[in-house]
């Protein structure tokens, strides 16, 4: 599988007015995605999603460090933005215009004329869903219509690249699902996205790989079996006193969560199923639910980035 | 399609699009319609002033009035919708993103912004030409005779109101709003055209010997030197007082052109300059 996306000790400093007012949007990023992936990037508000995105398309220019498209150096060539699409976060689209008139306009930029053109427009039309409004004005688009057509326009040159900020946010369930649904064909045609997102539980559903970005520092990479890997067994019981939890708390029955008399209970590491179950045998408690579990990505979000802000706040 | 032709459709391509988003501005479109409108009462005007007429001198007067009010509308109006467009069409861009969408596309930086001036260009002109063709037209009936003196005269503004533009949209590209732009490109019109006023300035000041005077005459002498002389491009004085088909007298109509486009070009690669390695 070959790396399409390459970075290497990538970082970016915005220079303050005053000394020691720099901001370190960006520091030393390695990171690959490799071909027909779908690339998870996540971090808070200001950790350098953004950023990242914008040196690899060249809207702004690192500080130091190294970056390669599709094996070359010179991202911003003509040949290598032919391979690149992009979809920007809350990006505008003239209301006075119509759905395929944007993608007229975005193909002729890419060199695509006449036949070619026409060719091109209505087969992301169609890919998108969007062939029963590609002649109505902008105007008219709900919210989940305009990411839709801004997809189309990421997609009009056919790149081997889809670079996407936020592709789902703001979209109601059934329109998340359907651009969810355009991204795994996507992918399947063995184009590679890298998907910038705050939508946790797109991206697990969809990511083949994620990484995790806080403060500009990269803390976490891998795929999402791997990183996920931690599974839990969740008990949900009745009539447990305090007494019996702090007895259940030693022997390895965590309480997780409590709401009046039902209380969950998480089981560590090591200790089996039926063992969890002999114990609140022991005790006569009252069993509601028995149910693995595994973490999910907001877990894994939330311990990494906790992780580094406490080791932040050592420092 | 060859690397040539996609090079310039790509501009060009950018420049419609400019140019179908500019002409739906409502500013733009507000100014517009006031000088149309103007253009078309000052019709009247004479009739309102003076309803009985009295001789020649009077339809003369007349006449004047209406030449004198449509010349000065096409300027106001003309240069307040170039500086407005020319300070806009960058800093919009960057705000509503669009130009993150066509930047990362195979679209170089000099070809995006050359498109955006082109798109510019395009309004202006077609302002200009609505402008000038109400008047022309409102001229003739009046006259009968074809007011060809006008039509140098539109051409002279286009390459005054092109000088300011291109600065204009220089200091557009420092600025993430349209505001100081506008101020800027104000600025530049309004000292463009006082350029003589400058150097008088600046030759008087030195005569008294005062450091305050001193100063203000080098501040003078700068604005002399650096900004653009606009003073040349009018040709009202001529519509005012001459006959509507004689040709403009006194005035270098190529060297003027020659010198707007020199002047524009270096507006751009200003333009580009401050661009081409700009953070987006």
């Amino acid at each position: 599988m070959s790396v399409v996306i390459e970075t290497e000790g990538l970082s970016k400093v915005y220079e303050g007015a005053l000394k020691g007012q720099d901001v370190h949007a960006l520091t030393d990023l390695s990171l690959s995605i490799n071909e027909g992936e779908i690339f998870g990037y996540l971090g808070p508000n200001g950790s350098g999603k953004t950023t990242t995105i914008k040196l690899l398309l060249g809207l702004i220019f690192p500080t130091s460090g190294k970056m390669k498209i599709l094996g070359r150096e010179d991202i911003s060539s003509a040949e290598v933005k032919k391979q690149i699409g992009y979809l920007p976060e809350g990006a505008y689209y003239p209301d006075f215009l119509r759905g395929e008139e944007i993608l007229y306009f975005y193909g002729r930029l890419y060199g695509l004329s006449g036949a070619d053109l026409s060719q091109r427009v209505d087969k992301v039309i169609e890919e998108v869903g969007m062939t029963h409004a590609r002649n109505r004005l902008l105007r008219g688009y709900s919210k989940g219509m305009r990411q839709r057509i801004g997809l189309a326009q990421a997609l009009i040159s056919d790149p081997q690249i889809l670079i996407l900020d936020e592709p789902t946010t703001g979209l109601d369930p059934i329109a998340r699902k359907e651009i969810r649904d355009i991204l795994a064909r996507l992918r399947d045609r063995g184009k590679s996205l890298l998907i910038s997102s705050h939508e946790l539980l797109e991206v697990e559903l969809i990511s083949d790989r994620v990484g995790i970005l806080y403060e500009g520092k990269l803390q976490t990479l891998g795929t999402i079996n791997e990183l996920l890997s931690d599974r839990d067994l969740n008990i949900e019981i009745a009539g447990a006193s305090d007494e019996i939890l702090s007895r259940l708390a030693t022997k390895g029955l965590l309480k997780d969560d409590q709401v009046g008399d039902r209380v969950r209970l998480r089981v560590n590491e090591g200790i089996s199923s039926y063992d969890a179950l002999a114990m609140l045998k022991e005790e006569n408690l009252t069993l509601l639910s028995v149910a693995p579990r595994r973490e999910t990505l907001e877990d894994l979000f939330v311990r990494v980035v906790g992780d580094a802000q406490s080791k932040r706040s050592e420092n | 399609m060859t690397s040539a032709m996609e090079f310039v459709l790509r501009p060009w391509s950018i420049a419609v699009y400019t140019w179908r988003e500019g002409i739906r501005k409502k500013t733009l479109v507000g100014f517009l319609i006031l000088s149309l409108l103007v253009i078309f009462g000052s019709s009247f005007l004479g009739t309102f002033l003076d309803a009985t007429y009295t001789g020649d001198a009077d339809v003369d007067m007349d006449l004047k009035l209406v030449k004198d009010i449509c010349v000065t509308t096409i300027s106001i109006f003309g240069i307040l919708i170039t500086i407005f467009i020319s300070a806009s069409v960058v800093p919009n861009e960057v705000e509503n993103k669009v130009i993150y969408t066509v930047l990362s596309k195979p679209v170089s930086r000099l070809q995006y912004l050359f498109g955006k001036f082109m798109g510019v260009q395009l309004i202006v002109i077609i302002n200009l030409l609505l402008m000038g063709g109400l008047f022309f037209i409102a001229l003739y009936l009046r006259q009968n005779v074809l007011p060809t003196l006008l039509l140098w005269s539109i051409l002279l503004t286009y390459f005054e109101f092109l000088i300011v533009s291109s600065f204009t949209f220089a200091i557009s590209c420092t600025s993430t709003s349209p505001v100081l732009p506008t101020i800027s490109g104000l600025f530049v019109y309004l000292t463009g055209n006082l350029t003589e006023y400058l150097n008088d300035v600046s030759q008087r000041s030195q005569q008294s010997g005062e450091i305050i005077d001193n100063i203000i005459g080098y501040i003078a002498q700068g604005l002399y030197i650096t900004l653009p002389n606009l003073q040349n491009f009018s040709l009202k004085t001529q519509i005012l007082n001459s006959q509507p088909n004689d040709p403009p007298t006194d005035v270098l109509i190529t060297q003027l052109m020659i010198y707007g486009v020199v002047n524009a070009a270096v507006g751009f690669a200003l333009a580009f300059w401050i661009f081409r390695r700009k953070e987006l």
